[in-house]
């Protein structure tokens, strides 16, 4: 089945819905190998994938060097399908060479004992990377991952409407609250923003801005603390938004949503940075109105969530560990990638000199208001100290299943989270797992 | 939900003229035409079905963090009692159980009440009418999920304004999906229903026509009646294919947050299977799902048979 909340972490489009939804049942059998053949000598690593243009950067990469061929599968993305069926590779003993992990489910394909530790392969490289994503491989001091892009959170907002009817750009959460309340007063159909309650990424990047991790690897122990303070301070909030009516709930990127901020009733969106590629696919013909901002903060404290982001990692069992790195190297760092890239999405590398060459291959336009990268570049730089637990896809759903009352009264958001902590700690207990209720020791 | 075999002709008497070496050799022919269909059977069901069964008698175990990776344990019933503890699996049952309540009842009367009317001489343009109203089974499940749920949807579709009611709202969550379904099937069940009117004897139709009978009366007293066995078929179909719902409330799923990833039994499985990446707790918790299954078919295969008997 192809719908599901990790679609939406990398931007959910119509059209890519739809061509999900039409993959439906056939998640196995998604995708082909690059066609041509391996030049004699060289080394081949396999590769599997659902990031949108890998078959470019593959292509790129063979024609750049003879010494080492990669062949791409393209698989489903995420909790599509991709990720059940790395699963089950390296069960089986024939995962491919190199694995797509996301931050958030790299703890979880950890669980299968599969992925090769590759600290000294890629300790030279720890000041080139944007800390949020070198700890995002790292949960518990190791390095499991390549990074490849990150997502910070940013509020995109009408720009010309917020001008228009003299509405301050919202810094603080105190004052978004003001603002939400100003444009219901300017047009009663309209709304500030949507915060769509089936969405568990969308909402654990809300609170990681809050600054109270989920979970924490403290030795051999996870300390889970979702229902922690910065996390109930989140929910209480917006719980009270939900109530006044002051916030819209759709979901992201669906037709409603699509029509919403197509039609004025949404005047601003809580997206991450692949949000960009979403506002030019849903509203291409929106062109200077919409502007980006940093989240406003808890009273004034930069701080800034992450929704998403792509890391690779190595096959324990790989026959060609040392090739799969020379190709994971030039994916993640070498300058050509971001240029490519830059011809049909809009690139956050997790590389600081490759996102420096994203940026220049930026063609603006689209946004009033600040340069998108530095915006970007500013939210990457807040972002807090965060560890995804072992169960973080799971508990996406959890938490979708656990909020789903909550817009008809049936619950509130702070008894909800309450509720999704006890889960997620029965839960990682049930699988043997060693876990530690609340913050610290 | 999508097979249903035709009535079993009534044995015929073999012929028992054959030689001892004919029928040895029309064995052998048998026994080697038979091949493919065995190697299928085995292939696809039974080889699975033993997996299943195997798997479901195993988890995967822990330890601290994690990162050492698991270790597998044989845990006896232990993934079937986590099961059936577990109140996802009942609430995913309730549901289901709601949802036949709708759908099984407003399916079969209204693929009856239009597959006698389409045998009956009301209607005109009788190919018309059943295309009709079969067109829908045509449509993929996913692409009639789809349809609805842009329907659906409270700010772009129609039905929030028909009705006064958002179809996605967790009160009107359930009609809408059964909507779904009975859209989805009532087409195909009423062909099958009007397949076995044609094979009503017309002399009965007409003996009682001529003892005065009505439409309504001849429908009720005679057609039903005599087709009363294929509405039970189609009735045990209906049931197992409640029991599996999916993809209607796996396509809804991302239009509301109303849907649970556990809503349906099925769902429970795919969230074991491909989520919490459970297997042992998916395979188990599939073979209860059979199971239920096959004692549902059975009580209503022996509701029919009674019925029948009398």
């Amino acid at each position: 089945m192809e719908l599901s909340p990790a679609l939406r972490t990398r931007g959910l489009s119509r059209r890519g819905f739809l061509r999900a939804t039409a993959a439906l049942g056939a998640a196995g059998l998604v995708g082909g190998c690059t066609a041509s053949a391996a030049p004699p000598g060289a080394t081949t690593v396999s590769i599997w994938s659902w990031l949108t243009g890998m078959d470019k950067y593959v292509a790129a990469f063979n024609a750049a060097q003879k010494d080492v061929f990669v062949e791409l599968r393209v698989i489903a993305a995420g909790l599509s399908g991709g990720y059940a069926q790395q699963t089950n590779a390296i069960r089986a003993h024939n995962a491919p060479d190199v694995l797509h992990v996301e931050y958030q489910g790299l703890p979880q394909i950890l669980l299968t004992g599969g992925l090769r530790d590759l600290t000294a392969d890629m300790a030279d490289l720890e000041s080139q990377y944007s800390p949020a994503a070198w700890r995002g491989v790292r949960p518990d001091g190791r390095t499991w991952g390549v990074p490849m892009d990150l997502a910070p959170m940013v509020f995109y907002y009408r720009k010309d409407l917020f001008d228009q009817h003299g509405i301050a750009l919202p810094r603080t959460w105190d004052e978004f609250r003001t603002a939400a309340a100003a444009v219901k007063q300017v047009d009663p159909q309209a709304r500030i923003c949507s915060f769509p309650l089936n969405d568990g990424s969308f909402f654990a990047g809300m609170s990681w801005q809050a600054g109270d991790p989920w979970w924490t690897a403290q030795g051999d122990t996870w300390a889970v603390d979702i229902a922690g303070e910065g996390t109930l301070r989140t929910a209480s909030y917006w719980q009270s938004m939900i109530k006044d009516d002051q916030v819209a709930g759709v979901v992201h990127g669906t037709q409603d949503w699509i029509a919403g901020i197509h039609d004025g009733k949404l005047w601003g969106l809580l997206g991450a940075s692949w949000s960009v590629g979403t506002l030019n696919r849903s509203i291409p013909k929106d062109t200077g109105r919409w502007a980006v901002a940093t989240m406003p903060t808890w009273e004034g404290k930069p701080a800034n969530g992450i929704q998403g982001g792509t890391a690779f990692g190595i096959s324990a069992e790989s026959k060609a560990p040392e090739a799969a790195m020379t190709f994971l190297r030039w994916l993640s760092t070498n300058p050509e990638v971001p240029k490519i890239g830059s011809t049909f999405t809009t690139p956050f590398p997790a590389h600081l000199p490759n996102r420096a060459v994203a940026r220049q291959a930026y063609k603006g336009g689209y946004f009033l208001g600040d340069p998108v990268y530095d915006v970007l570049d500013e939210a990457a730089k807040r972002v807090p100290d965060w560890t995804w637990g072992p169960n973080a896809l799971r508990l996406f759903s959890t938490i979708s299943d656990s909020f789903g009352p909550v817009r008809s009264g049936g619950t509130t958001l702070p008894d909800a989270v309450r509720k999704v902590q006890q889960h997620a700690v029965a839960d990682m207990r049930a699988r043997g797992l060693s876990v530690r209720e609340g913050k610290t020791a | 939900m999508s097979v249903l075999a035709p009535e079993r002709a009534p044995a015929q008497e073999q012929p028992s003229v054959e030689t001892s070496t004919g029928t040895r050799r029309k064995d052998f022919a048998g026994a080697v035409l038979a091949v493919p269909f065995a190697v299928l059977l085995v292939g696809t069901v039974l080889v699975p079905v033993a997996y299943t069964l195997y798997l479901s008698l195993f988890t995967e175990r822990l330890r601290g963090l994690g990162f050492s990776g698991p270790e597998h344990v044989f845990v006896w019933l232990g993934n079937y009692l986590k099961v059936i503890a577990d109140s996802a699996f009942h609430a995913s049952l309730g549901n289901v159980a709601l949802f036949a309540l709708i759908h099984i009842p407003s399916m079969l009367i209204g693929a009856l009440v239009l597959a006698l009317l389409l045998d009956s001489a009301v209607v005109r343009l009788k190919q018309v009418w059943s295309l009709a109203v079969f067109v829908p089974y045509a449509v993929p499940v996913v692409i009639g999920g789809l349809i609805w749920a842009y329907l659906y949807s409270p700010t772009i579709g129609p039905i929030k304004n028909l009705l006064g009611v958002d179809p996605l709202s967790d009160t009107a969550l359930l009609p809408s999906i059964a909507n779904i379904a009975t859209w989805q099937w009532v087409g195909y069940n009423m062909i099958i229903f009007y397949t076995a009117l044609q094979a009503v004897p017309k002399e009965i139709v007409e003996a009682a026509r001529a003892d005065g009978a009505g439409g309504l009366r001849t429908a009720w007293s005679i057609k039903i009646p005599v087709i009363r066995p294929t509405i039970f078929v189609a009735a045990v179909f209906t049931v197992i294919g409640s029991l599996q719902v999916f993809t209607e409330p796996m396509v809804l799923k991302s239009f509301t947050g109303t849907v649970t990833s556990t809503w349906s039994p099925s769902m429970y499985v795919y969230e074991a299977a491909f989520v919490a990446g459970d297997n042992g707790r998916a395979a188990a918790a599939s073979v209860l799902i059979a199971v239920i299954c096959a004692v549902l078919s059975a009580v209503v295969m022996r509701f029919s048979t009674r019925r029948s008997a009398r």
